[in-house]
């Protein structure tokens, strides 16, 4: 039988890996990467998924295990992600992981091939008779195939060596059904980032979250509020967090916890190809995991300066490495943003940003004064002056609503939060106009929906105008991939 | 085992349910017109399937489009749908349906609850029991959310009038796996009409489909060519409406077809709530492919209008913009032209490059508040999210009468010109420093009648390089 082991519990960040620009092991950002979770962590998983175990070679693996090991240097338990297709690198990955000195392996079920349960339960008695503690990993999402409760349970009462599981799926019907049949005889952690105080209030030991790259300290208070029966807290926590970690879980994790490393400050690569940015982690995502760090206090404050020419203004906002120092040119800058879900109610701003008496004060001027009301343009803010420009034919009373009161409204809140955010400094509220183009989809039904997804949408056009995003580095790296949705027949 | 005499080698179309636009009563005379305007072309007609709407309908209702459907078809068959969640529906619907004269009962795997693999044999040995009228099961998992299991079909098989199966899945592996183990004692249909000719290739019998009420003529030439072996005319003509086929099995079902059927003039009307006549599970944008796709077929009249690709003096074609001559050599301002492809694939771009601060940037201001005049600007990006630079403004010079046409524009022309300026940008043809201190707007002639989006996406990118080119001096 297994058994349950002491440092087994609390929460383990799930290590992302970095690369250097010629795509080796960026050691250095790696171990400062340790020392920024290791303060707030009860152990580390590295080469688990979103470390891309599987985009790496069995060198790179055994070598990253190694320099974890050396940076933590006893701290807190490593638990090395061993997984692989074949039984056969599979122990070659947990022996060196015994004798490097890691604490224990976490093992994914076979993949790919998906052999049989029996083929499955051999795989891991073979690793059993290496003497060394193994943690069962289920993550069906990746794996293609579902522990199913006898199945876990079968191999932690027959294994002398297996001390837990790891169960990713997010399913709390299986979960319930782990502690029904192994609760106390081996650890039981979740690996969902979206159910974790869920997953502690119901009994389980821990965590190994992808998401606890970014937010260690938020974890473990919600793991130290469970274990005092604050669920109130817990739950607090869990759900001020809920957003960032969808966006984690549900886009590309490995991508999105790097953007959001390199967000707060940390040197970061992206993934692996195929992983990719703008792909599985979208460009609307970005956006979005940026707001909710920003609102975490995650993402530290720098002062940038405005040039508008006449003035010099200076602002403190949240500033990502694309943030430039110096913010000059407002003739005419140009903004994009694009915010679902869903389809039918999704917002898509044009934005045109600049100098009241520049192209866009004389456009926004001219524009009034000749076919606005005709069109049904409409000045929907004095300070900056915005003006909303509908870019579909209202037909119906419904639509009229949802354009000139919740879009708008959405618009309205993006630009006050901009403002709030120093983004808009106060100092050139007076001199800046705004032309936003607005799409509001003739079958749009859900209002509320419709200013979510435009106070979305308005965020980034006018922070990506004031960036100048997408840098012309992003649009070399992805004109050959990128996907335009309407380039295509149905 | 006898079974009951019934050739279902044929063609029949699952009917709509014509609803009145208003109140969404049963429209019996759209129904009778419809079936007049399929009876020359087919075997027989269905009546409540799926596209019929089957699950918004009346049992009364029901009856009576059986009734219309006996007194309409002649010597025809008429097939029944008698699908029901649980059993005692299904057997009233059957009972009804016999006594008004159809002569076969389609019935599909009972949904909602998922009863077990007994559950659902039981369901049909109980509709057999009750109801002596030949009886075709129905496998359409896209809205049961359920196979009717194979095995199950393999012992219904046995029952004396179980006589087919309808399968819509689609699945061929599936269709293949009925047919080994039920195809020497029932006939099978093709329900979905994206792989009619595989399926009959197969070894089918016959096909029940939505799209045989639009163009039932190319399904019954479909069939009397894969009789005679003549593959690759059959293939030939499944390729011809493969589109439209996939708009309806994947793209909004019969709410599709009734927007397809009162297009052609055989009206309808509306399908009934929750679903919408469009805007719903059929989209604007879908609607207006169907259209295209009718008028390719000579179901529908093609609208032509006279339109000409821009000529004259190059500086002279920016008059939309406010830029004269004049203007436009007084500033300096960046032109250049270029045009590609073929017939409907023939594109023309007309560009104009310059600095913010010139008025090519009121220009490029102005355009953004002049919205809805058929003709609007927009930014170039490769894909949302990605807007490239320079700023440019893609202007089409035709008016986009709907929004199958201007999706011409949004999709395929939009993300190739944006590639064609990034891969200029990359290449130094734009200098780095344009990027950020100029803009560009690009008018945009493409046929109004244009549809192949990979066609056409080559010829923008290429008539885009070569404007930017002479733009830019390269």
């Amino acid at each position: 039988m297994g058994y349950k082991t002491e440092w087994f519990r609390g929460i383990f960040p799930a290590l992302v890996t970095p690369f250097t620009r010629d795509d080796r092991l960026d050691e250095a950002a790696f171990r400062a990467l340790i020392r920024h979770v290791l303060p707030h962590v009860d152990g580390v998983v590295p080469c688990g998924t979103t470390g891309e175990f599987s985009y790496m070679t069995l060198e790179e693996r055994k070598r990253l295990v190694e320099i974890c090991l050396d940076e933590v240097n006893g701290r807190v338990p490593v638990l090395a992600g061993t997984g692989a297709p074949s039984t056969r690198d599979t122990i070659a990955l947990t022996q060196h992981a015994r004798d490097a000195g890691a604490t224990g392996a976490l093992v994914v079920a076979p993949y790919f091939l998906k052999p049989s349960f029996n083929e499955v339960y051999d795989h891991y008695r073979a690793l059993d008779a290496l003497g060394f503690p193994i943690v069962l990993y289920n993550i069906p999402q990746c794996a293609g195939t579902h522990f199913r409760w006898w199945t876990a349970e079968g191999m932690a009462l027959d294994f002398e060596n297996v001390v837990g599981i790891k169960d990713s799926s997010g399913d709390l019907p299986f979960m319930e059904a782990l502690f029904e049949k192994v609760k106390g005889r081996i650890g039981i952690f979740v690996g969902h980032d979206e159910v974790v105080q869920a997953a502690l209030a119901a009994g389980a030991d821990g965590a190994i979250l992808a998401s606890a790259n970014l937010i260690p300290d938020i974890w473990q208070a919600v793991y130290q509020a469970t274990l005092a029966g604050d669920l109130a807290t817990a739950q607090e926590w869990q759900q001020k967090v809920q957003k960032l970690v969808r966006i984690v879980v549900q886009c590309s994790s490995t991508q999105a916890v790097k953007e959001g490393l390199r967000m707060m400050g940390l040197t970061m690569s992206d993934s692996r190809h195929p992983i990719m940015p703008g792909g599985g982690f979208r460009r609307e995502d970005y956006e979005e995991l940026r707001m909710q760090l920003e609102a975490l206090g995650k993402i530290p404050a720098r002062t940038v300066t405005y040039d508008l020419g006449t003035q010099q203004v200076q602002t403190a906002v949240a500033a990502t490495p694309h943030t430039p120092d110096v913010v000059s040119g407002w003739t005419l800058r140009v903004g994009e943003g694009f915010a679902g879900p869903p389809f039918q109610e999704l917002a898509h701003i044009d934005l045109l940003m600049g100098r009241k008496d520049g192209p866009v004060g004389r456009a926004i001027e001219r524009s009034l004064a000749g076919w606005g009301e005709a069109r049904g343009l409409q000045v929907i803010r004095q300070r900056p002056l915005t003006l909303l420009v509908p870019t579909v034919t209202v037909r119906t009373a419904r639509q009229r609503r949802l354009l000139y009161e919740h879009a708008a409204e959405g618009i309205n809140l993006a630009i006050q939060a901009n403002i709030d955010s120093g983004f808009l400094p106060e100092a050139i509220l007076d001199d800046l106009a705004l032309i936003v183009n607005v799409f509001v989809h003739p079958a749009a039904s859900i209002a509320k929906r419709i200013v979510f997804n435009n106070y979305k949408a308005g965020i980034q056009a006018i922070r990506k105008a004031i960036e100048s995003r997408p840098t012309l580095d992003e649009l070399f790296n992805e004109k050959v991939a990128a996907r335009h949705p309407f380039r295509y027949a149905p | 085992m006898r079974k009951p005499e019934l050739s279902l080698h044929g063609v029949f179309p699952a009917l709509v349910t014509p609803f009145e636009r208003k109140t969404e009563a049963l429209d019996e005379d759209a129904l009778r017109r419809l079936i007049r305007h399929v009876l020359p072309y087919v075997d027989g007609v269905v009546t409540s399937g799926t596209t019929g709407e089957f699950p918004y309908l009346s049992r009364a209702e029901q009856r009576r489009m059986v009734e219309i459907a006996r007194e309409e078809v002649g010597d025809r068959l008429v097939i029944a749908g008698c699908g029901a969640s649980g059993t005692a529906q299904a057997i009233a619907l059957a009972a009804d349906a016999a006594e008004a004269g159809a002569d076969a009962i389609l019935v599909v795997t009972p949904f909602f609850l998922h009863p077990s693999d007994k559950g659902i044999y039981q369901h049909y040995v109980d509709i057999t029991t009750h109801v002596d009228i030949p009886l075709i099961l129905y496998n359409i998992p896209q809205v049961v959310d359920a196979y009717l299991p194979r095995t199950v079909v393999q012992d219904l098989a046995d029952l004396p009038n179980v006589v087919a199966m309808k399968d819509s899945s689609g699945n061929l592996t599936y269709t293949m796996e009925v047919l080994e183990y039920a195809g020497d004692r029932i006939d099978l249909l093709i329900g979905h009409d994206e792989v009619v000719v595989p399926a009959l290739a197969g070894g089918v019998t016959g096909m029940i489909l939505a799209s045989a009420q639009v163009y039932p003529e190319i399904w019954q030439q479909v069939l009397r060519l894969m009789d005679e072996g003549r593959i690759a005319e059959a293939r030939a003509l499944q390729r011809q409406v493969q589109k439209l086929s996939r708009i309806f099995c994947q793209y909004g079902g019969g709410v599709a077809v009734k927007a397809a059927l009162n297009m052609m003039g055989v009206q309808v009307g509306v399908p009934r709530s929750p679903l919408k006549a469009v805007g719903g599970a059929l989209i604007h944008e879908t609607r207006a492919e169907i259209q295209l796709e009718l008028e390719k077929l000579g179901k529908i009249a093609a609208e032509d209008e006279p339109f000409a690709y821009p000529d004259g003096p190059l500086a002279s074609r920016f008059g939309d913009l406010e830029l004269s001559e004049a203007d436009i050599r007084a500033h300096g301002l960046r032109l250049g032209s270029g045009s590609a492809g073929e017939g409907l694939n023939r594109v023309q771009l007309d560009l104009i490059g310059g600095r913010k601060d010139s008025p090519l940037g009121d220009a490029y201001a102005l355009q953004l508040t002049y919205p809805l005049h058929g003709r609007e600007a927009l930014t170039t990006i490769l894909e949302p999210g990605l807007t490239v630079q320079p700023s440019t403004l893609l202007l089409p010079t035709l008016p986009q009468k709907n929004l199958r046409q201007a999706n011409m524009i949004y999709g395929p022309t939009q993300s190739a010109l944006g590639r064609a300026i990034v891969d200029a940008l990359e290449a130094g043809t734009i200098p780095a420093q344009a990027a950020s201190d100029e803009v560009l707007i690009v008018l945009a002639t493409v046929h109004p009648k244009a549809i192949d989006r990979h066609a056409l996406y080559q010829s923008v990118y290429q008539a885009a390089r070569a404007a930017i080119a002479q733009a830019f001096g390269a």
